[in-house]
């Protein structure tokens, strides 16, 4: 966290952005009591807990927030959302900040491009191939991730032994064109939704 | 009344089985010679129950004693009319639960408790209610705000003449000013419109005899009875009332002690009340408004206590600022938000609406520029934050008592004799002259505070009543509490001085003995003006005359007993409760020699939570100590020390008091009794050295009704230490 003496300033904008996202409103909400944080799996390997990144965000801290590994994190385990006392859905929060920080620039995670390399390929193709999927990731990760990659041959090659996992793309989805329909509209929703 | 006693054994509920009934039959019959003696092994039953009907009819008995259950259960069952007198000897809890069955220590208790019993009935009489003629059934409520209004609202819509005194002229008090009020029924999140008009409307048109700009002068007498001067705008009225609710209100916390938050430095730091008063007016234009919490509570240096509403009066002056301007920005600081029940709501609400919540401490408030910049810890943060351009800082400034307004009653100077006697005596309570009340009473003009100012009342159980009978507190006089709650507590209050009247009007006592006729009564012949049943008595029942004779007020009095165990000439008595009654319960139990090696320990056990949590122990059947004997006394201050010294004398090894906890969070039904016991043991180290015993010999302890799971371990320390000093050497000289 911040160390220098100066006085921190609350910045409204910022949190005015992020209330405005689909569910962005219920941190408003949020009274701080640390139960998503004892709750969350990951919290160790966070950044922030739920908590403070929603009391960064009242605060106006938008490149803590942004740069946060904490959506990166989240496994949406659901653990939080099912115990909040103020009915905060911490997940949905947790996605649309994922959503933000790709729009707004800051998706430099290795999650996030992983998240991109996953959604490209569902709507593309309407199901998962891992190996595209895989192939998207370290396009956008670039070549330094390759070497990572090749050190890890080995689990690839015992997870297509064990048929965990296809070695040739499977066919696209009967009705692609009405799943980008569904996307499409499900997607505009989500606009009308936030505020 | 000739006592014809009839007794009876019951053999149910395992007692059979763990004694000898027919030796227990040859104590009443042989030793106490009583007429009647019968046992039977479902007493409770339909026939157990015509067995005693019929002797009383056919063989004229009236005083019935039933050896069986606690007095706690089965009182229904075993009511024979007004005119029988009946005893309880419980060998079921205490005897036949908690010992082991068929063993000759059990037995030797059993028999002992059915001699107290028999013992006990020598001196009581049945109660003879104390009434007098013309009693009032008047309520008077003292204080025309929204308690008040609404305490006068219930008793007169329950059928009671009510009469309501006000001392500014219009009715209304502190929330009658108010632009809107906080919300009071569910979902509890909007805003409602101030209530107070359609009150008042409300009030008059229920028949409540209204009197504005008037004050009592004086308050005289006693429930049922109350005489009281009302002075309204300089001439006095006279009422006669049964029953008296305070709700006298508070005031704000004074802001000019607030300078730290740049109160009376900056025009634009306000208080809550000054912020209603802009509203009303229309004058409420802001756009940046800040709220400081706990300005002047929870602050050693101000007021120690929490006020209960300012954080939700914040919640809703700020919701009020963002109704008139939605866009504006609003920021509440606080050290912890107590919305405390419904108002959590309320608290969701007013952050949904963006108010925006910080948790940190103020540290400085600085004007720039005609605008305000905070400055603060920010605790969740970690960090100092600065806020700045508000045009308006509110600060919710708390509350004080209306009681705690005034000077504290100096305690008369004591003669040097007294002085110089340096007896362990109860601190007098606090009476702040606040010119609420203005009681005519021997003990001082108010109600005795507790803390803070505020009346003293039991705060788990019986939070109206005060120490003073028939008066009793409701509202932001009585505690800090938000409006619901005060609404609670003026119906509530309303309720208890409506039971106060009825039960003054047939003679019976309020709680916690409600229902009991019994009173003290005074054989003045012997009366040495001594003082100390005027001053022990927790609700100040009695006056004095100008001979320092006591005065005793039967309606005033509680019936705990206090007045009874102080006086050292033992003149006060009961028809039913007296120091030779439980004399003679303490000489009925017989102490073994000491080469019986069966030592003998005296328990003196408050009725209110020390005896149900021993039931209790016996209805989970956990075994105690058997050289235990209990006798139950109506609370621990009637304990009187002639008691220990017969005790001591007989040869009992050791004198156990079991008490309610005592202290600014006392839990005794009676207030000070426990703390008094407690004051008066300190005294009879003396007594005890005098007989060559060692005064750790007495003990005094609390126990609360939840304690019954350590009763055993308790009795069975207390034994083992009374087993370290050895038999009490007194034994064998009897
Ligand atoms: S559990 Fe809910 S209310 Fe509590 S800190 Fe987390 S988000 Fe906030
Ligand atoms: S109610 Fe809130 S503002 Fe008032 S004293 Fe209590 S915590 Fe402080
Ligand atoms: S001490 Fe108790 S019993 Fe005695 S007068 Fe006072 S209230 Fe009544
Ligand atoms: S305590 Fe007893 S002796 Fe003393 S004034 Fe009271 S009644 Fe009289």
């Amino acid at each position: 966290m911040e160390q220098n003496n100066k006085p921190v300033k609350y910045d409204l904008n910022f949190a005015r952005e992020i209330y405005n996202l689909e569910n962005g409103s219920y941190i408003k909400q949020c009274m701080q009591c640390g139960m998503c944080a004892i709750s969350c799996a990951t919290r160790e390997i966070m950044d922030y807990s739920p908590r403070r990144l929603f009391n960064l965000i009242k605060l106006g801290k938008k490149d803590e927030v942004m740069q946060a590994n904490t959506m990166w994190n989240c496994t949406s385990c659901c653990t939080c959302k099912a115990r909040c006392p103020r009915g905060v859905p911490i997940i949905d929060v947790m996605h649309d900040l994922k959503k933000y920080a790709i729009q707004n620039g800051y998706a430099d995670y290795p999650q996030a491009a992983f998240y991109k390399a996953f959604w490209a390929e569902v709507a593309g193709r309407g199901k998962v191939f891992e190996g595209g999927v895989t192939a998207r990731y370290y396009l956008l990760r670039g070549l330094d991730e390759v070497k990572k990659a090749m050190a890890m041959k080995d689990v690839g090659l015992k997870m297509l032994k064990h048929k965990r996992m296809p070695l040739f793309p499977p066919k696209k989805i009967k009705g692609l064109g009405n799943l980008k329909k569904i996307i499409k509209k499900a997607q505009e929703i989500e606009r009308r939704e936030a505020r | 009344m000739e006592k014809k006693i009839a007794v009876y054994i019951c053999t149910g509920c395992g007692i059979g089985e763990a004694l000898d009934i027919d030796a227990l039959s040859k104590v009443a019959t042989g030793e106490y010679k009583a007429p009647i003696c019968k046992q039977h092994g479902f007493l409770c039953g339909q026939e157990g129950v015509e067995l005693i009907k019929n002797d009383i009819e056919a063989e004229g008995a009236n005083t019935i004693v039933i050896a069986g259950c606690s007095s706690r259960v089965n009182y229904d069952v075993f009511s024979f009319g007004p005119d029988k007198i009946v005893e309880r000897c419980n060998l079921r809890e205490q005897v036949a639960w908690c010992h082991p069955a068929g063993d000759e220590d059990t037995q030797m208790l059993a028999e002992d408790y059915l001699r107290m019993t028999l013992a006990k009935l020598k001196n009581l009489n049945l109660p003879e209610p104390y009434q007098v003629e013309n009693m009032s059934k008047t309520v008077l409520v003292v204080g025309g705000g929204f308690t008040g209004l609404t305490a006068a609202l219930e008793s007169a819509k329950a059928g009671y003449q009510t009469v309501l005194v006000e001392k500014e002229a219009t009715l209304g008090g502190y929330v009658g000013k108010m632009y809107k009020q906080v919300p009071m029924k569910a979902p509890f999140t909007e805003l409602e419109e101030n209530g107070i008009p359609a009150l008042i409307k409300a009030v008059e048109d229920a028949g409540v005899k209204v009197y504005t700009s008037a004050t009592l002068e004086k308050t005289a007498g006693a429930p049922g009875m109350f005489d009281v001067t009302i002075n309204q705008n300089g001439s006095t009225v006279e009422e006669r009332v049964g029953a008296i609710v305070l709700a006298t209100g508070a005031k704000p916390y004074d802001a000019d002690k607030l300078g730290h938050l740049g109160y009376g430095k900056y025009e634009n730091v306000i208080t809550q009340a000054q912020f209603e008063e802009m509203a009303v007016a229309g004058k409420l234009e802001a756009s940046k408004v800040a709220f400081i919490q706990c300005a002047g509570s929870r602050d050693k240096e101000h007021l120690p206590y929490c006020s209960a509403a300012c954080c939700i009066e914040s919640m809703k002056q700020a919701l009020i600022v963002k109704e008139k301007n939605p866009e504006a920005n609003v920021y509440i600081y606080f050290k912890d938000i107590r919305s405390n029940g419904q108002y959590e709501h309320f608290y969701k609400k007013a952050q949904q609406e963006g108010v925006i919540f910080i948790k940190g401490d103020v540290t400085e408030i600085a004007e720039n520029d005609g605008t305000l910049t905070i400055t603060a810890d920010d605790h969740t943060m970690g960090t100092q934050s600065e806020a700045d351009e508000f045009d308006l800082v509110v600060l919710a400034n708390g509350m004080v008592p209306s009681a705690a307004l005034g000077d504290v009653v100096e305690e008369p100077a004591q003669d040097e004799a007294a002085a110089a006697a340096e007896e362990p005596k109860a601190q007098a309570p606090t009476i702040i002259k606040a010119n609420l009340l203005n009681l005519a009473y021997r003990q001082g003009p108010e109600l005795p505070a507790l803390k803070y100012g505020f009346p003293d009342s039991h705060y788990i159980c019986f939070p109206y009543e005060t120490r003073r009978t028939g008066i009793y507190a409701a509202g932001v006089v009585r505690a800090p509490m938000d409006m619901l709650y005060a609404q609670e507590d003026a119906v509530g209050a309303a309720l208890k001085a409506i039971q106060c009247i009825e039960a003054t009007a047939v003679g019976q006592a309020v709680h916690p003995r409600s229902g009991d006729m019994s009173f003290p009564e005074f054989n003045m012949t012997r009366c040495t003006q001594c003082k100390r049943c005027t001053e022990e008595c927790p609700f100040g029942a009695i006056n004095e005359d100008e001979k320092a004779n006591p005065l005793p007020n039967p309606s005033r009095c509680r019936r705990c007993g206090t007045c009874m165990g102080a006086c050292p000439e033992r003149i006060i008595s009961f028809k039913n409760y007296s120091v030779p009654m439980i004399g003679n319960m303490v000489k009925a139990i017989e102490v073994p020699e000491e080469a019986d090696e069966k030592p003998r320990i005296l328990v003196f056990a408050c009725e209110n939570d020390a005896i149900p949590a021993l039931d209790m122990a016996g209805l989970n059947h956990l075994e105690y100590n058997p050289w235990v004997r209990i006798i139950p006394v109506r609370c621990l201050g009637s304990l009187n020390l002639v008691w220990i010294n017969d005790a001591m004398a007989k040869g009992f090894d050791g004198v156990l008091l079991m008490g309610c906890k005592h202290g600014d969070d006392y839990q005794c039904h009676f207030m000070k009794g426990s703390e008094l016991a407690e004051i008066r043991l300190s005294k009879i180290s003396e007594t005890l050295n005098r007989l060559g015993l060692e005064s750790e010999r007495v003990r005094a302890t609390t126990v609360n009704i939840m304690d019954y799971d350590k009763i055993p371990a308790m009795l069975d320390e207390f034994a083992a230490e009374l087993e370290e000093l050895g038999p009490n050497p007194m034994k064998d000289f009897q």
